[in-house]
């Protein structure tokens, strides 16, 4: 990859990977059921800031996709199932076990070897 | 009430359907906008671009789809059906797109569809305890 692609590639890791931080902490925090869980989500701004995020990464990813082809650009936006666990083990605690280091290092040698060609 | 292994299969294929339908759409909106700028103008030919909004429309149909399985399924398979939309993507760009892989790409893309299967039985097995 060159380099504009790579900072678009980049782009739509960082802000999926804080889309869907930000939308987990809306929900983990938040007391009540239905409707009230719904307002106490409202009432922080993690929903909001995943919001964001997704609307950004809308645009990233379709910067993306004007640089690179459509297949190549799945298979690499594949590592955000990466950032996101890693993402979950800093902020939430989730752990991170041996099937699941397998699993995410099949995903980064995949992406390692699609982003040479 | 238990729904039927129909009820899966069909919610698999319709999420399946919708993400890679959206993901075409995006491509069509991004090869019409073309070339990409980081400006204003090239914002404004995506926002004028009839492709984005048929990418926003398999959004909106994939996160229903997807909202409606994770009621009744297990966490894993959503996750694997959710994420194995790569493959069908793949059918879709070399049949209607014509791109090709080369062959260390497509031994990537194997290992990345083995790794994204890995996890799907993970989170299957232990999600209650690894929570």
């Amino acid at each position: 990859m060159s380099l504009n692609p790579f900072l678009a590639w980049l782009a739509v890791l960082v802000f999926d990977t804080c889309g869907q931080l930000a939308f987990k902490s809306a929900a983990h925090h938040a007391e009540g059921d239905g409707l009230a869980h719904w307002r106490a989500m409202a009432a922080r701004p993690w929903l909001w800031l995943g919001i964001v995020a997704f609307v950004v990464e809308f645009i990233a990813w379709l910067a993306f996709l004007s640089l690179v082809p459509l297949a190549e650009a799945v298979l690499l936006a594949t590592l955000n199932m990466v950032t996101v666990m890693l993402g979950g083990r800093l902020l939430f605690d989730e752990k991170l076990t041996p099937r699941r280091m397998a699993g995410v290092l099949l995903i980064a040698s995949g992406v390692i070897l699609v982003g040479l060609g | 009430m238990k729904p039927s292994w129909r009820y899966y299969v069909t919610g698999f294929l319709v999420l399946m359907a919708f993400d890679t339908l959206s993901q075409l759409c995006f491509k069509l909106a991004a090869l019409h906008a073309a070339p990409f700028a980081a400006d204003g103008p090239w914002l404004l030919r995506v926002a004028r671009e009839p492709w984005v909004y048929g990418a926003i429309a398999g959004y909106l149909g994939a996160f229903v789809t997807y909202m409606g399985l994770l009621r009744h399924a297990p966490v894993g398979p959503v996750f694997a059906a959710s994420h194995l939309n790569v493959v069908s993507v793949l059918l879709v760009s070399a049949w209607l797109l014509h791109e090709r892989l080369s062959l260390p790409q497509s031994v990537g893309a194997v290992l990345i569809v083995f790794g994204i299967l890995v996890l799907a039985r993970t989170e299957r097995g232990n999600d209650a305890a690894a929570r």
